[in-house]
């Protein structure tokens, strides 16, 4: 059996660790990487078929959804589940199926099919911009000139809402005709939903029964907050542009008072009163960090400095756990009503993501990084939020579940991605919990088109039994969701693969390393979060151990004959480049940006996933047509050659010594060194294809060789160059579980010297 | 109709009206010849030195009440020769500044007691300059000494007055209060002003009872403060629609040039509220208005900081005006019923109680959210019960404790009431009776009633325009001996004796109880009231009144001496102390045993009990109209035995009853009652005086005929009562309707027709509504003589010598009084 995982992934959006699945429980774990999917359930198909009706389900409990491996019998007009295999009649307008006349969801093609469900009250997608106002008076206008050219890209059917906050929080109110107004809430305190709701005045209380015969007046309820941008986008407009720097007077030893807890609160709690279950996106810009009142993240003297990872460490954090508390308790709320928080930081520091990053975790909320919002990575990358795709339509399914369904044999051991359990119970919810288990099916608040969910599975079968070879397990996704046109649509991928025996080579060669690596590094992302670094790296160094061992050739004992086959053989790669990656090497950066990187790790597919895992490398020489892939190594960088590197955040031109003298000597604008000049515009063309798709957008650094900046590229590159004491290598432990022998600076070579060594069983000196 | 303006009625149709009796024949507005041309008559009666008084008994039974007496001065004040240094006539301050119950002062407390005359000063310190009503002459205004020069005793801390004397050669002056011997200030001698030795005699503070200094800095404790205006707008369903809203802005948009504003520093600020408040920031420069929605209303905040929401009036005017003229389009449409009264007070109090500051509060529904919160206590079943005291009492302890709040913060609130229904006008009140601020009440407000509009906006604008004082203190001292004991009036006791006033309206009258400690053995004895105070114009200053009375220890010339209307004006403000210390039957209780134990020490003391006397009952005839006075108290709706009088009324009443100065209160107690059909030809033309009004009727329904055309005015509400025989010629001239069945009862705007007869009538109304000091426009009421009886009633009720629902006609009342000095504890 051979698999073309690209035509798959082309196909139903999923990449799987293993494309065949261990028959036995026993032999699930002896596989080491557990059966696991990355699926994008809006990958963009453009073969799709619109299907204008009613999914045909399953009975209850069930559900399924009807698909190409359903056996049907046309003259019954009947179908068998594969998931339950209970009999179901096709309803009465399938009469005429037969087997040359099927509906598309039975055609093997359509593994993957999309339902556009009627629904007879269609709900724009709703955004509440949430705007900071400690801001300079040009971050401030820069910030609102963006919001303001964002109003131009979202539909005029959406509606749109505005918050504003510094000392204290304000919701503004766009239907209101004779001057500006606003709902102000006090920035030190914490508001009960139900405050919220009553000082909105969002239920009609306390107002005279209109006299028989007046309209009802439509002054209050939701509709003064969240309107049609048709119908406000001037109104906003002008907000927009007359918004200015909060008002309170800011000492010279403090920091502004900025009461993000409370703005976001607010926005949570009018939401979830007006629009529960609802799409709805929550789009916080941040120009600091809280300092005032719930979700505090630093004290507004000056002289506190904001926590850093040593800090944490140290647990000398005066207000982590309770500001983290607190927005995991909106995070919750938020997340329970479908509404996605989006969270855009417009600062050089910190604004307290580590603290806030449940907001976006939970919601699958985008995270926007900038210096300033007068950056470009800033602007684009919030702009890029409402590209529209060829239906003309914004980019955005909201108000996500995902359900997942399985044959008996397998089990559903979690989710990893930004998602919420709803907790459903269903036979398929597996013992063994990875990510957020528990469930078989999750909330997620928005869905991109590049949002990847990973999905772990465990092989259950009774005690000492194997399934018969041949036997077949079946996986069903289906997503519902709210597109962007506010049709309800729902997704449904059913993926079909076979059991084979543990010692099969058909499993080993069905094993997808890239997807796997994606998979564990997902897996080691959440450990980290939950563990320290040193557990996790200790369990990722165990879990490659234990895969060499089970799946390379060699002889016991001996290093040296230690060989993987293809499909295993960048692996232990990704696996060094993961582990000393900042996903689990967080010391050299900020909390917020750890809190970052691994939020965006967690949304990506394999591809991106494995770009941030193990950067890419690209030489350009004078003396070579094309660029080269080179190996992400310090061998790789040599005088008379240009490195493009791309780890996913950070694009960068790196000119080598000579390339950079000529470049400086402004040779390639002379007459005569055109070849020059065409060699300098070819990464700076490629990086370009690579910014186009990118979100959020990375940084792109231009530097030279021992420039400062070059520290961006070194600090990637495998140290192959260095030289390090062979003998500080497998003295610490004393072997077998392979903890705490690699330190952070090795290289790739000593890595793999120390892995064969493990792997075989050798002694260790 | 011409030819009717000639004899002595215009429209007597067909029965002759029959002479006047003598009392009142005649009667003009009295011109009483000034008080020291008195002086010099009794001068010429050789009596020579100190001039005893002469006391003249009256039987009340046998004479009338001549409403007359009401507008005589109060008995002269006879000082020792040389009392005053200066001799100055204007020596004692006008009796309008200061005036005693007892122009007198017994050397003794026994003598006090034995007299039972109640002694207490009535001021009104800061009363607005007005032409007097029965004299044509202008007030002067109080003389300011401007070169800071302030002597004050070292003692005592009295100031230099008239009646001080100089010893060592004028370098030293003796207190007249505490003896205390004092230096002249250096600069005391010195004309700053020409650089120049100046005259010390011609300083105001040795010529004049009434002196205000120009404070130098020691006299503040921080720069004055601006004027600072926050207006809370009720801006409910009810408001809205009472019209209140736009009235109230209008009011203030057109007032705007009026509210004092001299030195350009007038702040103004707005809160809107109903169940929450509206904030309105405005940018200075612009027209730009941001409202900012505080419903937080249990922990109330600031949404600005205090400079962007509290403007100078000069720099964001235009803001200010369109803000002004938007509010009710801002709210026109609202469904909101409820009020948080009491959270919006407390956010007008965080914008003003940096600077201090007025919080003028419209309010047109019951508050009913946050703190200050209200129930709705009225119970029909309840009223004239002795439960129905509890209702004039305040029903949250909010409304003094914020109150108290308020005054150490220099923060006074004015509160414009309007409630269709009850609003507790007794809980609400608290507010400025404590901040010395001010109450209106607008009951059944309805703006789409211009007579409602206009008395409204009148009353509004006038107190918007009032050069009001702020940041003030008041402390009244006395001669050794004498101690002030009681305070009434809109203010809160600070200390003792330092009555603490954030505002100082205009026209407010403050009662002060004095007793007696020690035996007075000077002459006379000096009363000072020093209020300290920041004008609205920024400037710290001091008035100081003083007066000086005689000592005596001859209880005939302590009755001689009495002043009937401060008598009357205390006996209110005690009478509303003990209804809401107690119950209102104890108030009338109190007033009835006054005028017993008066009238009963007067028999006993003066005519030696029994005997001939004892057929009428003998009272001082400058006392003569006090039993009336008291009767009218008795019957007024403050107090009055009813089960029908709704209690806000009443409590609008006590407050009325506690800050009305004596020459508005007089009439409040004492309608005064004019027959118009029949007045002489000269009534309502100019005369010296202004419009001469038509002579005084005694309060009796006696006098009322049928074809007659009268008017009762008690100063808060004109009746204009038409007899139902009254000529169509007489409805056509002042109605312009063709007969007495097309007019209408109640609220009314009468039309100025172009007749002699109606711009008479005219100028009598509006002479009524101008004669007196305070900002009330008493509204008109047509009550036709078989019109409905309630306003019948309430127009019959005024005239307090006829006999009412429960209470005694005059004569009955004095018969009872009688009967009790005749009984067992009077022989
Ligand atoms: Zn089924
Ligand atoms: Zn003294």
């Amino acid at each position: 059996m051979s698999f073309n995982v690209e035509d798959i992934e082309d196909r139903d959006g999923v990449r799987l660790s293993w494309n065949v699945f261990p028959s036995s429980r026993i032999e699930a774990t002896r596989t080491v990487v557990p059966v696991a999917a990355l699926y994008n359930p809006l990958k963009f198909r453009e073969d799709l078929p619109p299907v204008l009706y009613e999914p045909v389900a399953c009975k209850p409990p069930c559900r399924a959804i009807l698909n190409p491996y359903c056996q049907i019998d046309v003259r019954g007009k009947l179908w068998i589940c594969p998931f339950c295999l209970q009999r179901n009649a096709f309803p009465p307008h399938y009469k005429d199926i037969s087997n040359t006349n099927l509906p598309p969801e039975l055609l093997p093609k359509y593994t993957t099919i999309e339902y556009t469900l009627s629904r007879p009250a269609q709900v724009p997608p709703i955004f509440l911009f949430v705007v900071d106002t400690c801001l300079d008076k040009e971050e401030l206008k820069a910030l609102c000139d963006g919001i303001v050219v964002s109003l131009s890209l979202i539909p005029p059917y959406a509606l749109v809402g505005l918050i504003t906050f510094g000392t204290m929080t304000q919701v503004h109110e766009l239907g209101y005709a004779e001057c500006s107004k606003s709902y102000v809430f006090r920035g030190g305190k914490e508001y009960s939903p139900k405050q919220i709701q009553d000082m909105l005045a969002l239920s009609p209380q306390n107002r005279a029964a209109p006299r028989p015969g007046q309209p009802v007046p439509q002054n209050y309820g939701a509709a003064r907050f969240l309107m049609p941008v048709s119908q406000c986008e001037f109104q906003l407009t002008g907000l927009l542009e007359g918004l200015q720097k909060d008002a309170w007077p800011v000492a010279n030893d403090k920091r502004p008072l900025r009461c993000t807890g409370v703005a976001l609160s607010v926005a949570v709690g009018l939401l979830e009163s007006t629009f529960p279950n609802t799409g709805a996106r929550i789009m916080l810009f941040a120009g600091g960090p809280a300092t005032e009142g719930p979700g505090l993240v630093v004290g507004n003297e000056l002289r506190e400095p904001i926590r850093s990872h040593h800090d944490i460490d140290r647990d000398s954090v005066k207000h982590f756990k309770r500001s983290s508390k607190f927005y995991e308790g909106l995070a919750k709320r938020a997340s329970t009503n479908g509404h996605v928080v989006d969270l855009f930081a417009g600062c050089l520091d910190q604004v307290g993501l580590l603290e806030m990053k449940s907001l976006p975790n939970s919601t699958n909320g985008n995270i926007v990084l900038a210096d300033s919002f007068a950056t470009s990575i800033f602007k684009q990358a919030f702009l890029k939020m409402f590209a529209k795709g060829d239906d003309g339509h914004l980019q955005m399914g909201l108000n996500a579940t995902f359900d997942v369904q399985c044959t008996k044999e397998l089990k559903v051991s979690g989710l990893i991605g930004h998602a919420v359990s709803i907790n459903k119970k269903s036979a398929c919810v597996g013992e063994t919990e990875i990510g957020i288990g528990g469930t078989s099916a999750w909330k997620v608040c928005a869905l991109m088109p590049r949002t990847a969910l990973a999905v772990y599975f465990e092989v259950v079968t009774p005690a000492g039994q194997s399934l018969q070879p041949g036997t077949r397990g079946l996986i069903q996704f289906v997503t519902h969701y709210q597109h962007a046109s506010g049709q309800m649509r729902l997704r449904v991928t059913t993926l079909a693969r076979n059991f084979v025996d543990g010692t099969s080579p058909s499993l080993s060669v069905s094993f997808d390393q890239e997807a796997a690596a994606a998979l564990m590094a997902r897996v080691a992302v959440f450990k980290a979060e939950i563990d320290d670094s040193p557990d996790v790296l200790r369990w990722l160094d165990r879990m490659l151990i234990r895969l060499c061992q089970k799946f390379a050739d060699y002889r016991k004992e001996d290093p040296s004959s230690f060989r993987l086959s293809d499909n295993f053989s960048i692996y232990p790669q990704f696996m060094f480049h993961l582990r000393r990656s900042q996903f689990l090497q967080v010391f050299n950066n900020s909390p917020d940006e750890t809190a970052f990187y691994r939020h965006v790790m967690n949304e990506e597919d394999v591809n991106n996933s494995l770009i941030m895992i193990q950067p890419t490398l690209m030489s350009y020489a004078l003396d070579q047509p094309q660029p080269q892939p080179v190996l992400l190594d310090s061998m790789s960088v040599k005088p008379d050659v240009i490195l493009l590197l791309d780890t996913f955040f950070h694009i960068l031109i790196f000119h080598g010594e000579t390339i950079a003298q000529w470049r400086k000597a402004g040779y390639h604008e002379q007459e005569g060194y055109e070849n020059l000049k065409e060699l300098l515009s070819l990464p700076v063309a490629d990086a370009q294809d690579l910014l186009v798709d990118r979100f959020p957008i990375p940084r792109y650094i231009v530097c030279d060789q021992h420039g400062s900046q070059a520290r961006f590229l070194t600090s990637k590159l495998n140290p192959s160059t260095t030289h390090m004491s062979q003998g500080m290598y497998g003295t610490s432990s004393g072997g077998g579980s392979g903890a705490a022998i690699f330190t952070d600076d090795v290289s790739l070579q000593v890595f793999m010297e120390a892995l064969k060594r493990l792997a075989v069983g050798a002694a260790t000196q | 109709q011409q030819q009717a303006a000639q004899g002595q009625g215009y429209y007597g149709g067909s029965e002759q009206y029959p002479a006047q009796q003598p009392a009142y024949g005649q009667q003009q507005p009295m011109q009483y010849p000034p008080v020291n041309q008195l002086a010099d008559q009794f001068g010429h009666m050789g009596l020579g030195g100190q001039k005893p008084f002469a006391l003249h008994t009256a039987n009340l039974v046998a004479t009338p009440p001549n409403p007359l007496e009401l507008l005589m001065p109060p008995p002269e004040i006879r000082l020792p020769p040389g009392a005053s240094i200066t001799d100055s006539p204007a020596a004692n301050a006008d009796p309008s500044y200061m005036r005693s119950t007892i122009n007198v002062v017994p050397t003794t407390y026994q003598l006090l007691n034995k007299s039972k005359l109640p002694f207490s000063l009535v001021l009104t310190p800061h009363r607005t300059l007005k032409s007097a009503v029965n004299s044509s002459v202008d007030d002067p205004p109080v003389p300011v000494v401007t070169d800071t020069v302030i002597a004050r005793c070292r003692r005592c801390r009295s100031y230099i007055n008239p009646y001080v004397t100089f010893i060592d050669g004028g370098q030293r002056w003796k207190c007249c209060l505490c003896s205390m011997s004092n230096e002249v200030p250096q600069m005391f001698d010195w004309d700053q002003a020409r650089n120049q030795p100046g005259d010390r005699w011609s300083r105001p503070e040795l010529t004049s009872g009434a002196v205000e200094f120009v404070a130098p800095t020691e006299y503040m404790v921080r720069p004055p403060q601006p004027l600072v205006y926050v207006f809370l707008i009720d801006v409910s369903h009810a408001a809205v629609q009472s019209g209140m809203v736009a009235t109230a802005t209008r009011t203030i948009l057109e007032s705007l040039d009026r509210i004092p504003n001299d030195d350009n520093r007038t702040r103004i600020s707005l809160i809107a509220f109903d169940t929450a408040l509206y904030f309105f920031s405005l940018t200075p420069g612009s027209t730009e208005t941001s409202m900012l929605v505080v419903s937080d209303i249990d922990d109330v905040f600031l949404p600005k900081p205090n400079d962007q929401l509290v403007l100078n009036l000069t720099e964001s005017r235009a803001a200010v005006e369109t803000l002004l003229g938007r509010l009710q389009e801002m709210f026109q449409d609202t469904q909101i019923i409820g009020s948080a009264l009491g959270p919006a007070l407390q956010a007008g109090f965080q914008l003003a109680s940096t600077t201090g500051g007025k919080l003028i509060t419209l309010s047109a529904s019951l508050p009913t959210l946050g703190v200050g919160a209200l129930k709705n206590r009225e119970d029909p079943k309840i009223l004239g019960t002795p439960k129905e005291s509890a209702l004039l009492q305040a029903g949250s302890p909010f409304y003094k404790t914020f109150a108290i709040e308020c005054s150490r913060a220099q923060v006074s609130v004015d509160m414009f009431l309007f409630a269709a229904t009850y609003t507790d006008v007794a809980s609400l009140s608290c507010l400025p009776h404590y901040t010395s601020g001010q109450t209106f009440f607008y009951p059944g407000f309805n703006a789409a009633r211009s007579e409602d509009a206009i008395k409204f906006a009148h009353e509004f604008g006038i107190v918007l325009g009032s050069q009001i004082g702020l940041e003030a203190v008041i402390r009244v001292r006395a001669s050794r001996g004498i101690h002030m004991s009681a305070f009434h009036g809109n203010f809160f006791v600070r200390s003792t004796d330092l009555l603490a006033l954030p505002a100082v309206p205009p026209d407010q009258n403050y009662v002060i109880e004095i007793s007696l400690e020690e035996t007075l053995t000077t002459p006379f004895v000096v009363f000072q009231t020093a209020v300290l105070h920041t004008t609205c114009f920024g400037e710290r200053r001091i008035r100081v009144i003083t007066l000086a009375l005689p000592t005596t220890s001859n209880i005939s010339e302590l009755y001689a001496s009495v002043d009937q209307i401060a008598v009357a004006t205390f006996l209110a403000n005690k009478a509303v102390e003990r209804t809401q210390a107690n119950k209102l039957e104890d108030a009338r209780d109190m007033v009835q045993k006054y005028v017993t134990d008066i009238l009963g020490a007067y028999k006993s003391n003066m005519t030696g009990g029994g005997g001939a006397a004892a057929a009428g009952l003998a009272i001082p005839t400058n006392m003569q109209m006090f039993p009336l006075l008291a009767l009218g108290l008795l019957k007024h709706v403050a107090l009055r035995q009813s089960s029908q009088i709704a209690p806000d009324l009443r409590a609008y009443a006590h407050s009325l009853l506690t800050t009305l100065p004596s020459q508005t209160l007089i009439p409040y107690l004492h309608p005064s009652f004019y027959s118009l059909h029949d007045m002489p030809p000269e009534c309502g033309t100019i005369g010296d005086a202004g419009v001469i009004l038509p002579p005084l009727l005694p309060l009796t329904s006696e006098r009322l005929v049928k074809h007659g055309l009268f008017v009762i005015e008690d100063g808060q509400t004109i009746f204009l009562w038409v007899g139902r025989d009254s000529v169509p010629q007489l409805i056509m001239d002042v109605f312009n309707l063709p007969n007495y069945e097309a007019l209408r009862g109640g609220k009314y705007t009468l039309p100025i027709l172009d007749n002699p007869f109606s711009q008479r009538v005219n100028a009598i109304i509006g002479k009524i509504r101008e004669m007196r000091r305070g900002p009330y426009y008493p509204a008109l009421f047509i009550v036709k003589e078989d019109g409905e009886p309630p306003m019948r009633l309430w127009a019959l009720s005024a005239l307090i010598q006829d006999r009412g629902d429960q209470t005694p006609s005059y004569q009955q009342w004095l018969g009872q009084l009688k009967d009790k000095l005749n009984g067992s504890s009077y022989n």
